[in-house]
């Protein structure tokens, strides 16, 4: 579902390198892309995947990759250089249990970090999370629109179980948004291909190969892409790459919400982990504790206005994700200060609702 | 075609005094001037290292700047757009040195293989030069680096060899002081397909310091390593890709729809989720009975969840799938506590023992397991069926599904009909066979 929904965001490019639990991804990119007029490639290593999609893109066409940690560890430059080059890529990144090469065959919520973090200068990648298959389609065509808007690269974080596991899809409820493209420049004269103006702090793109030049580059540059150092103007766009990313950090916000007016705690989950908790909740609420719940779809850039909505009065938080230490829960401490924050984690398996039922009740009861 | 629309004559050239990089953007700039080639259809693809400055010095052309290595590859991304867009005819042109064109090997392999229209001059120095005159894998032997002070000691790589196995159509070595050697890029570029010019030149910040090398001895140096210099190996019989791909467009067929599992009418009640496991051997068509009856189920209007699994090595062993039925959207897809277990073999049920399944049982789970199986288990109410003996291994998993399902009439006779018809012919006479099997095992299940 993730492949088809990047199919439907407008997705013609696609190179891929075998590894499991990403590889349907590939497989389907593989079969259903050229009928759409397409290119899908195998690539010889996941460094090249993501540099043919890159130059894809800087070509011109909206492109993707799919991979699980120890890829995604491998595309870390190169996504550097997309965030950089403002080239606009989407990676499905499908979680495995690490570190290295870890357990191929089992899911785990374990590169939170790997994600977050991914930046020399600590710039934000939009991470998109789907916790079942129709999410998968919807949070791809989000991916795509962001990063076509924005011109960066975006990240669909699923994983194994979300992945791989077959579940019925009602199509007709599928929520898929317009389709955005990225806005492109429209006459050479007067055109800087890193300058951008406020509200949006995009510059307008130029494809290789057509009419307006071309310049791009990974290293620190002007606003004409020119290297230069100790220039003010470098220091400006490397600040416009991180700026733009925050302006729009509410606009690209996306949680799924179950309040309890009367909550005495907050529940907050993602991904395949999600499901549980909105399992547990029903059943702690049978149980007559008063809980919210928010499913959190768009991890990065956190939806902080969201949280502090959902969050308000409450002094206890419970996270649950499928990882040793809390990634998130740690990520999102910063923004509920003054709360008791309590993690719900576990690695080698799902958690099921029964451990969060315990786990909320060993607190609440 | 004037020499501004390239090569700015105002440029000034950053190189360093008798750099062989300056002499190599002239010539390039000339060979774009014999090809007369539109600027706007050339993209120049620089990599990390001085070569890396070039950029600039082009203001007509394309440029994208790129990460050290990866010029080849990102260049590939852009020709491989350029084959399914409309107007055509980019012309990638990679400039590389010999430190990147090994972080980058690969990249030039893969690119060979293809045959995609790319360009790639190697401009070899035989050392790393921006970041001080390291040794690079093309440094001849006994070559002074500031990494090798007392001389290279690996054999140089002969990078046009090694391109050469990897189906490599145009390969040409080249000094930067040829005379040829603005015809020679000319070529590579009209070529259509990948092509390497690799040019041998001196780095004078450090090459020349530490080495006994001029302009006149590189040829020798050359030479001295075996490699031959100014010939051009153009092979004919190889398709660039961007002509592969259009063959390959004509003949393709239209996209494969798979047919969809129609809905019947009416549909299917279940007042709580209902989950269970069905393990067996891999190869003995356990997930495909799963998939079976999680699309009679959609048929019959329930949702499914199916969680495979089996070992990485994925043709021996166990093979296991877990389902989960409801009415509604499920929401957690693991198995807490399953209702039913199936065991269709001794390796599916030494599995449900090792991933925890049978010690989640309760009392009231059903485990229906094959008769062979001759195990104890803590909890559960047990029936075994001659499933293998009666059925044969690979429809063991999904009689033991009908047999159940005989005992729990969930799904109407019709959902089963409306699967199976989309079945290949002869899966579906194996499928038909295997549930024929299994609801006339159930008559032994009794009692529950």
């Amino acid at each position: 579902m993730l492949a088809e929904g990047a199919l439907a965001a407008g997705c013609r490019f696609f190179a891929g390198y075998p590894i499991t639990p990403a590889s349907e991804v590939y497989e389907v990119m593989m079969r259903e892309l050229p009928a759409l007029g397409g290119l899908a490639l195998s690539a010889p290593d996941e460094i090249s995947s993501l540099c043919y999609c890159v130059g894809a893109s800087l070509r011109g066409l909206k492109a993707m990759t799919a991979t699980s940690g120890p890829g995604w560890a491998l595309m870390i430059e190169t996504a550097q250089y997309a965030l950089m080059t403002e080239t606009p890529v989407v990676v499905a990144l499908v979680q495995r249990l690490g570190p290295s090469t870890g357990g191929a065959t089992q899911g785990a919520q374990g590169d939170i970090c790997l994600a977050e973090l991914s930046t020399s200068g600590g710039y934000t990648i939009p991470v998109f999370s789907p916790s079942n298959a129709a999410e998968c389609f919807e949070l791809a065509v989000h991916a795509f629109n962001w990063a076509e808007r924005l011109r960066t690269p975006v990240l669909v974080l699923s994983d194994k179980e979300v992945g791989m596991t077959s579940e019925v899809v009602d199509d007709e409820a599928l929520e898929i948004p317009g389709l955005v493209n990225r806005q492109m420049a429209t006459a050479e004269r007067g055109y800087a291909p890193y300058a951008a103006q406020q509200p949006e702090y995009v510059p307008a793109f130029a494809s290789v190969g057509g009419d307006i030049k071309v310049t791009a580059t990974g290293s620190a540059h002007d606003t004409e892409g020119r290297l230069r150092k100790n220039s003010p103007q470098v220091l400006e766009v490397l600040e416009r790459l991180q700026r733009k990313i925050e302006v729009h950090a509410e606009e690209m916000a996306m949680i799924k919400p179950d309040l309890d007016p009367d909550a005495r705690c907050l529940l907050i989950s993602y991904g395949v982990t999600a499901r549980a908790a909105r399992q547990a909740v029903g059943k702690l609420r049978t149980k007559g504790l008063h809980i919210s719940f928010v499913q959190i779809q768009s991890l990065f850039p956190i939806p902080r206005k969201w949280l502090d909505w959902a969050a308000a009065d409450l002094e206890v938080v419970f996270v649950a994700e499928e990882n040793l230490t809390g990634q998130y829960r740690t990520a999102l401490t910063p923004c509920l200060s003054g709360k008791r924050i309590h993690g719900i984690n576990r690695i080698g398996k799902m958690i099921s609702p029964g451990e969060i039922v315990r786990a909320v009740d060993g607190v609440m009861a | 075609m004037p020499e501004t629309l390239y090569l700015s004559p105002t440029a000034t050239l950053p190189y360093c005094r008798g750099c062989g990089h300056s002499l190599v953007v002239r010539q390039l700039s000339h060979a774009l001037e014999q090809l007369e080639l539109p600027p706007r259809s050339v993209v120049l693809t620089t990599d990390i290292g001085c070569v890396g400055l070039a950029d600039s010095l082009f203001p007509y052309l394309h440029t994208v700047h790129t990460t050290h290595g990866r010029s080849t590859a990102f260049a590939t991304g852009m020709a491989l757009a350029d084959v399914i867009l409309e107007p055509r005819g980019l012309k990638p042109i990679v400039m590389i040195g010999d430190g990147g064109a090994m972080i980058g090997l690969l990249h030039l392999v893969h690119a060979a293989q293809l045959n995609v229209d790319v360009t790639v001059l190697v401009h070899n120095n035989f050392m790393f030069g921006m970041t001080g005159g390291q040794h690079s894998a093309l440094s001849p032997l006994k070559w002074v680096t500031s990494t090798t002070p007392d001389g290279n000691r690996t054999p140089p790589l002969d990078l046009l060899a090694l391109l050469r196995t990897a189906h490599a159509p145009f390969l040409a070595r080249q000094l930067a002081t040829s005379q040829e050697l603005s015809t020679t890029i000319a070529r590579a570029i009209d070529f259509p397909g990948f092509a390497v010019v690799e040019i041998v030149e001196l780095c004078t910040a450090y090459g020349t310091r530490w080495n006994q090398a001029t302009g006149a001895s590189l040829e020798q140096i050359v030479r001295s390593q075996g490699y031959a210099l100014g010939n051009v190996e153009a092979r004919t019989d190889r398709v660039a890709f961007s002509e592969v791909y259009r063959q390959e467009r004509e003949t393709l067929r239209p996209k494969r729809i798979p047919p969809a599992v129609p809905r019947l009418n009416g549909s299917a009640k279940l007042a709580n989720e209902l989950r269970l496991v069905v393990a067996g051997t891999a190869g003995e068509r356990v997930q495909s009975a799963a998939k079976l009856f999680c699309h009679a189920a959609l048929a019959a209007g329930l949702y499914s969840t199916q969680k495979n699994d089996n070992p990485v090595t994925q043709g021996t062993g166990f093979s296991l799938s877990e389902i989960c039925l409801s009415s509604r959207p499920i929401d957690y897809t693991g198995m807490e506590s399953p209702d039913v277990v199936m065991a269709a073999s001794d390796d599916g049920f030494k599995e449900l023992d090792a991933n925890g399944t049978l010690a989640v049982c309760r009392d009231e789970t059903l485990l229906l397991v094959d008769a062979q199986i001759e195990a104890v288990w803590p909890k559960g109410h047990v029936v075994r069926l001659p499933l293998r003996r009666e059925a044969n291994p690979k429809r063991a998993a999904l009689a033991a599904i009908a047999a159940w399902l005989v005992k729990n009439p969930l799904l109407p006779p019709e959902a089963w009909e409306a699967v199976l018809a989309l079945e290949p012919a002869d899966r579906r006479a194996e499928s038909a066979t295997a549930l024929e099997i299994g609801r006339r095992l159930a008559g032994a299940i009794g009692g529950l």
